[in-house]
């Protein structure tokens, strides 16, 4: 992989993008009758699936009972056929242990615990194909599902991940891009108030390149919390059309 | 073993402290507590104390096939453990794997792997078939707050600290050279990515370096950057579930970078004075490093605490006070014997005994009244823990 | 009489180590000297037959007429009758509180053990409040249990505390050192400036003062006393009290 250019001089990507263009990204609400809430979403060739339950009652230990919020209980996994060669232990090591506690404070902060306490929020993410941005497409799609459970917000969270080659920063990187070597900083924002709910970065980075490529983060996910707000409207109409008399 | 809980009082009183910019231990809100690097008489072994946080960190080196995937390189392969004794909430059951441990072993891989501060490439002895595998193994010993920033410091002390046995290839033969044979070799370290962490008080308004433990149980979330002396980021990372803006991430990795420029002259100080020792020849290691006849538990470290203007507030306070309420008894102590269960308590059932009891307990108070001072010293010693019936006859 | 007193004389005031023994040899030749004489053995002395096992390691002490005990050094509680010790509440369950008083088991405290509670009437206490209580049922066979009035009725300085104020740790004997009627650190601290403190014998001390900076004072103050001489405290004291620290 040792010659491939990340950006070549006219500015196009491995895949032909530009340097702050977006995959393309479809998805949807529902697909799952037995859950409170579900969703799917591809951005690219990442492919990731989210499903709510709750909030009900609190299983297992019952001393996670907290007296004046929800728990929001989070696993992430890797299907075995997602990534090129077969995942042995598609969870339960630390890498899906760390992403499942992310996703947790992510949500923490974004869902109105307040209104339900004694009781337990879950959100189960599976990626079905990983091609760069898994974190990015989990926290999309469970943002989608738990919209589509109907339970209350502070607003959309939108994560998107960028990468920084020669000065320019990248958006939405692909797996390529990412096992380059090159810095990838994944993000997770609150569109309306630019609020981050998580940040992490890998690699090395100039300190004075910090800014320019958490502001590129922030654009991409600004674009992608567009692209999730109509797909949550084509939803809602296409049900009201369904339910209306 | 189950930890105490922290109560109201403390949050509140932590959080208004916090307000007017005071910490328990009167540091300044950028200041990092007392840091205090060791290291033992084998190479690649450090303990750092930070304030009253210590932890322990080894590196230790063996010769292994490398991955398929990488056949030039060496293997680097970091591990933490919080040890039981270090607080009495971590427990030794591996089934809990706790998050903290997760956070911290992640975090503590991120900033030394991803970052590349060691040249793996060197590691390779024979490609494809001999590599160095170089392990880093971090236990905690002591949790009073910040373990990640210790951890990272230990570890990277520890891997600069570490000499890996010589090896001599000639054509298909590896000949790994003992010490006493030739001179170890240090480890190739590019740079020195050092965490520090930043926690976050009511929703982001107020920040703290370094938190202690108390002040971790009343924050909102931390963010934690890693930065070495050169000003690179290697590795930025938010938990918690707060809300940050991207002014405050940052404000942080300047604030990091001042802090990062400090701790790194610290540890080469360190490694310096513990390479003069050696070459001197005097003695080195943790046994040195303890001082001898100084009380070592329950002290407190000299902290510079405020102390503008007590004499006048003191003098306002004590004429605008109120006159103290009356003085209270001292406890009531009844005689010991066999169980007395349910003794003490009122009666909630009738009120026609009541005149009956009133008269009796006033008599009673009577008699306490006059013996109470004496009561209370006695007392206070002879309530500890064990001591036999028989011999007490009468408590005063 | 003197028998059993010049076996204490010797070791008094000095360092003892568990496994000591002290027995006394009485001689049956004279009859008439032989009197039976009452020792009360305190906390860290056994007896054991004819002779007083030292069974913690401390200062032997004395106070007249025949009381005898090991002053050790300690950092954890355990529960005895009639002490008063400041808990933090954990759970309300049912008609009891549970109380964390920093020993093996957590003690139950009494919803109607409080002054002016009744069935209909119920005190005004949260989880995670502090409570000044003391031990109505401490020994080995059972759960401790508290209460918060006196066997009058009357609260007597115990029940709940305010919001404000600091609550601290600190070993049992500097506890035990504030506690002494006439207590010369008490006495010091008066000096500086005026502040409510209440002493829990668990180790756990709350102090409030007018401000938070001389709340944080104290409690750094108390702090440091655990290992000072008198002298070395009476400097500090001073110093800090001309506010030059």
């Amino acid at each position: 992989m040792a010659g491939l250019e990340l950006l070549s001089d006219q500015g196009y990507r491995l895949d032909g993008r530009r340097a702050a263009e977006l995959r393309k990204v479809q998805a949807r609400m529902g697909v799952f009758a037995q859950a409170d809430g579900s969703a799917y979403i591809e951005q690219g060739n990442t492919r990731a699936l989210a499903v709510v339950y709750g909030p009900h009652e609190v299983r297992g230990s019952r001393s996670k009972t907290l007296h004046d919020r929800a728990v929001i209980n989070c696993q992430y996994s890797m299907a075995t056929f997602s990534t090129a060669e077969r995942k042995r232990r598609p969870h339960g090591d630390r890498k899906s242990s760390e992403m499942s506690l992310h996703l947790k404070q992510t949500f923490e902060a974004a869902v109105l615990t307040q209104l339900y306490p004694r009781s337990q929020i879950d959100i189960y993410v599976k990626i079905l194909q990983s091609d760069g941005g898994n974190y990015s497409a989990c926290v999309n799609a469970a943002t989608l599902a738990l919209v589509d459970a109907g339970i209350p917000m502070r607003d959309y969270v939108c994560a998107c991940t960028a990468g920084f080659v020669e000065d320019t920063p990248l958006a939405d990187l692909c797996h390529a891009e990412e096992s380059g070597g090159g810095t990838t900083l994944a993000l997770a924002l609150l569109p309306r108030s630019e609020n981050i709910a998580l940040v992490q970065m890998d690699a090395r980075l100039h300190q004075d390149h910090l800014d320019a490529l958490m502001e590129a983060a922030m654009m991409a996910c600004k674009g992608l919390s567009k692209v999730l707000d109509s797909v949550v409207r084509q939803h809602l109409q296409e049900v009201s059309v369904l339910t209306r008399e | 073993m189950r930890e105490t809980p922290l109560s109201n009082c403390e949050r509140l009183f932590l959080l208004k402290a916090i307000e007017e910019k005071k910490r328990l231990d009167g540091r300044q809100a950028y200041d990092y507590r007392n840091i205090k690097i060791t290291f033992g008489t084998d190479y690649g072994c450090c303990t750092v104390c930070l304030g009253k946080t210590r932890v322990l960190a080894q590196v230790s080196c063996e010769l292994v096939p490398p991955k398929d995937s990488r056949p030039t390189e060496g293997i680097m392969f970091f591990n933490l453990e919080l040890s039981s004794m270090a607080s009495p909430g971590f427990q030794p059951s591996r089934k809990q794997s706790s998050e903290l441990l997760v956070t911290l072993n992640r975090q503590l891989e991120r900033c030394l792997r991803n970052s590349k501060c060691i040249d793996t490439e060197s590691l390779c002895v024979v490609s494809g078939e001999k590599v160095w595998q170089i392990r880093v193994d971090v236990h905690v010993l002591n949790h009073d707050g910040n373990l990640m920033d210790a951890a990272s410091i230990a570890a990277i002390s520890a891997l600069c600290h570490f000499r890996r046995p010589d090896v001599a290839i000639q054509g298909r033969d590896i000949t790994v050279f003992s010490p006493e044979e030739r001179d170890p070799v240090p480890l190739s370290i590019y740079h020195m990515p050092i965490c520090v962490s930043f926690a976050f008080f009511q929703q982001g308004t107020y920040l703290l370096v370094d938190p202690c433990e108390k002040e971790e149980l009343v924050m909102d979330g931390l963010l934690v950057i890693a930065m070495n002396k050169h000003r690179e980021i290697c590795s930025v990372q938010s938990s918690g579930g707060i809300m940050l803006l991207k002014d405050q991430v940052i404000r942080c990795s300047k604030i990091a970078s001042v802090k990062v420029s400090e701790i790194t002259e610290l540890i080469n100080k360190a490694l310096e004075n513990d390479r003069q020792v050696r070459k001197e020849g005097g003695k080195f290691g943790f046994a040195e490093s303890i001082p001898k006849e100084r009380i070592t538990a329950l002290k407190r470290e000299q902290a510079p605490v405020e102390m503008k203007d007590i004499e006048e507030t003191a003098d306002e306070i004590v004429r605008e006070a109120e006159a103290p309420s009356e003085a209270v008894h001292s406890p009531v102590i009844v005689a010991t014997g066999t169980g007395q269960v349910g003794e003490g308590l009122q009666n909630t059932w009738g009120l026609e005994e009541e005149d009956a009891e009133e008269e009796f307990q006033g008599g009673m108070d009577g008699k306490e009244k006059k013996k109470g001072t004496v009561c209370v010293c006695v007392c206070v010693c002879v309530g500890c823990a064990g001591f036999t019936h028989e011999t007490i006859v009468q408590l005063v | 009489m003197d028998a059993v007193h010049s076996c204490f004389k010797d070791k008094l005031g000095q360092a003892v180590l568990p496994g000591d023994v002290f027995s006394f040899a009485v001689s049956a030749v004279e009859d008439s000297a032989v009197r039976a004489e009452k020792v009360i053995c305190g906390p860290g002395l056994r007896r054991n037959g004819d002779e007083i096992l030292v069974c913690k390691s401390g200062i032997l002490r004395h106070k007249a007429p025949n009381l005898y005990w090991i002053d050790s050094q300690q950092k954890r509680y355990v529960p005895v009758k009639g002490e008063s010790v400041i808990g933090i509440v954990t759970a309300k369950s049912g008609d009891i509180f549970k109380v964390d008083v920093g020993s093996s088991e957590q003690a139950s405290l009494s919803y109607l053990a409080f002054e002016g509670a009744t069935k209909r009437n119920r005190p005004n206490v949260q989880v995670g409040d502090l409570v000044y209580s003391q031990f109505i049922i401490a020994n080995k066979d059972m759960e401790p249990e508290l209460v918060c009035i006196d066997s009058c009725g009357r609260a007597n300085g115990m029940g709940v505390f305010g919001a404000d104020g600091l609550l601290f740790k600190v070993s049992l004997g500097l506890v035990r050192r504030l506690l002494v009627p006439q207590s010369e650190i008490v006495k010091d601290l008066e000096k500086i400036f005026p502040f409510e403190m209440v002493v829990g014998m668990n180790g756990r001390v709350w102090v409030k003062a007018k401000t938070v900076q001389q709340t944080l004072i104290v409690a750094n103050l108390l702090d440091s006393c655990e290992n000072m001489t008198a002298q070395q405290r009476q400097t500090l004291f001073k110093r800090v009290a001309e506010g030059s620290l």
